[in-house]
């Protein structure tokens, strides 16, 4: 069994306030357990986290150390800002490990994820942690063996800066995450009347995009739960966010359908988004005669799913 | 007179017969430093090239990413991993392997004389984020400092004798050049820039890093920045090109141009070393 729980699913920037009270404003933190085996996995560091932290705090910590692993789907700011509010990192005795992408040539995940815990940004310099952490920078791995008969899958999403896309399979059960991701496009020149045209590079790029996307299908073929990027309707996403990272409700839903999905959590909702909006783009978009057999549904803050 | 005349065309003979930077690469330096590079201009330029081509796929294939599906075509790598990052890695490859080209004289062994160029270029890009320069302007800080010392390629096996009053004397290397070959390494430079027609920055890099002040005022941010690496892996020992005692007395200059403190140079001793490490990886394609 793995438990899901939903602390956070924004993207972009925290929107608290009285048109987010239903869906939540915190930033991207997903939290897993697997009771059978007492472990404990956190998919993102967003603001999400401290509703979390403080959750563990009176109900794991009464029972011993804390001992958790934070696996960041990218280093973006807005998956990585809770987490200076990561109260057990605090705690001498925690066992924090914290796994992530590195993007070409940027610093080591160390300095990403803790150099936002300097004086200048926050009252707590990152050597004054008193828990142990680990930082561990993560790669494409076709399969890693996490023990306890865990293991994990991550393949390489699109967006801006190397971000990782994970699948956890634990006694037949499969969660998968994809976001930030946006579809795979032919970024080559199309247009044949264009003075850059070449014919043979837009079939490429055409073929390429297209291969891509289908791997990424692949990788959460059959996930009983798949969290996918929607930030974007297509329409909106056409009008002015092509290359920004994020992918059209439409696209996920259609392609977490063709890969058998069976749950699909539409995920990293707008900033901008209401409470009603969402309600109103349930109707929509998770209707049962357009998604059947597949379940289709915005994430929402709080939100338990068990699999 | 006549023996000045002769050592100095000894140099100039050199110069001329080095390898030219080859068009693909003058290209691919072009189209890098453009930040409205289109993918299909990358991909056509650095297509050209096949080995080119076939290093920078090397590299994406490397361990650096362990890819789990092998990528076997440039159009596929700018597709799945982007424009800038393939721009980056075809940069640095095509720099590299242009002046791991050239045969220079046993003064310097290669080894440790390209391992000085990377950790200058690899420290000038660090400080170039330290003075917080966007992360697209910092490529050319690297290749600025990967190049600042092509000037010394072209001289003889007589250089070993300067190199060993520069140890004895503990004088910056600069100074008894031209004392002792009757041009200096930063003229030799100008040279070789021209010959190779570099861009006005790289060029005021390899002609004016031992006084930056003599770049043009647009430049000296980062001729600057390439001196200030150039001291901090002189007198770190990092690699070797012949200058062991670097100029002390430049130090407060270099840092009021460059708007750091010494402390925050230093302080970048933890990861220069993993910086440099990482660069290495180049050599070895």
């Amino acid at each position: 069994m793995i438990q899901v729980k939903f602390w956070g699913v924004r993207g972009s920037i925290p929107c608290p306030g009285p048109h987010t009270m239903k869906y939540g404003g915190n930033t991207a933190c997903i939290e897993l357990r697997f009771p059978e085996v007492n472990r404990h996995i956190i998919i993102d560091a967003g603001t999400g986290i401290r509703g979390l932290a403080n959750s563990m705090l009176a109900n794991d910590l009464p029972n011993g150390p804390i001992a958790t692993e934070i696996y960041l789907s990218h280093t973006h700011w807005d998956h990585i800002m809770g987490f200076p509010f990561f109260v057990p990192a605090y705690i001498p005795g925690t066992r924090l490990k914290v796994f992530g992408p590195v993007t070409y040539e940027d610093d080591p995940l160390e300095a990403v994820v803790g150099g936002q815990m300097k004086y200048r940004y926050f009252p707590v310099n990152m050597g004054e942690l008193a828990g142990n952490i680990e930082y561990l920078r993560l790669k494409e791995e076709p399969l890693l063996d996490l023990g306890d008969g865990i293991t994990l899958a991550t393949t390489i999403i699109n967006h801006p800066i190397t971000a990782l896309g994970y699948r956890f399979s634990f006694r037949g059960a499969v969660f998968c995450t994809a976001y930030d991701t946006e579809p795979f496009r032919n970024l080559f020149v199309t247009d044949p009347n264009h003075p850059a045209y070449d014919e043979l590079m837009a079939m490429e790029g055409e073929e390429a995009a297209r291969e891509q996307n289908q791997l990424l299908e692949h990788f959460f073929k059959d996930a009983d739960l798949l969290v996918h990027d929607a930030q974007y309707t297509r329409q909106e996403y056409e009008k002015g966010y092509i290359g920004w990272g994020h992918t059209p409700i439409e696209d996920a839903i259609a392609a977490a359908k063709r890969a058998g999905v069976k749950r699909l959590a539409l995920f990293h909702h707008d900033p901008d988004r209401s409470d009603e909006q969402l309600d109103q783009m349930t109707l929509a978009y998770c209707a049962a005669e357009h998604c059947a057999p597949m379940q289709v549904f915005f994430a929402r803050e709080g939100q338990e799913i068990i699999l | 007179m006549n023996e000045r005349k002769t050592k100095l065309d000894k140099i100039r003979a050199f110069v001329a017969k080095m390898p030219s930077l080859s068009t693909t690469v003058g290209k691919v330096l072009e189209i890098c430093s453009r930040t409205d590079t289109s993918p299909n201009d990358l991909n056509k330029v650095i297509a050209l090239d096949p080995v080119l081509t076939g290093q920078v796929l090397k590299l994406i294939n490397s361990a650096y990413y362990s890819l789990v599906n092998k990528v076997t075509s440039l159009t596929r790598a700018i597709v799945m991993l982007g424009l800038n990052t393939v721009k980056n890695l075809a940069l640095s490859t095509a720099v590299i392997r242009c002046i791991g080209q050239i045969n220079k004289s046993k003064a310097l062994p290669n080894k440790h004389f390209w391992e000085h160029s990377i950790g200058v270029g690899v420290m000038a890009k660090l400080l170039a984020a330290e003075r917080g320069l966007p992360l697209a302007e910092r490529e050319e800080y690297f290749v600025a400092g990967l190049l600042h010392d092509l000037g010394k390629i072209p001289f003889g096996d007589e250089y070993i004798g300067v190199l060993i009053r520069a140890k004895q004397e503990q004088t910056p290397l600069i100074r008894l050049e031209k004392q002792y070959l009757e041009i200096d390494h930063e003229e030799v430079g100008a040279m070789i820039a021209s010959t190779w027609k570099l861009n006005p920055v790289i060029t005021d890099a390899v002609c004016h890093h031992h006084a930056p002040e003599q770049a043009a005022p647009e430049h000296q941010g980062l001729v600057a920045t390439v001196a200030l690496a150039d001291f901090y892996i002189c007198l770190f020992d990092i690699g070797y090109a012949g200058n062991r005692f670097p100029d002390g007395e430049q130090l407060p200059t270099l840092l009021e141009l460059c708007g750091l403190e010494w402390s925050s140079v230093v302080k970048l001793s933890e990861i220069v070393d993993e910086e440099i490490r990482k660069a290495e990886i180049f050599l070895q394609v």
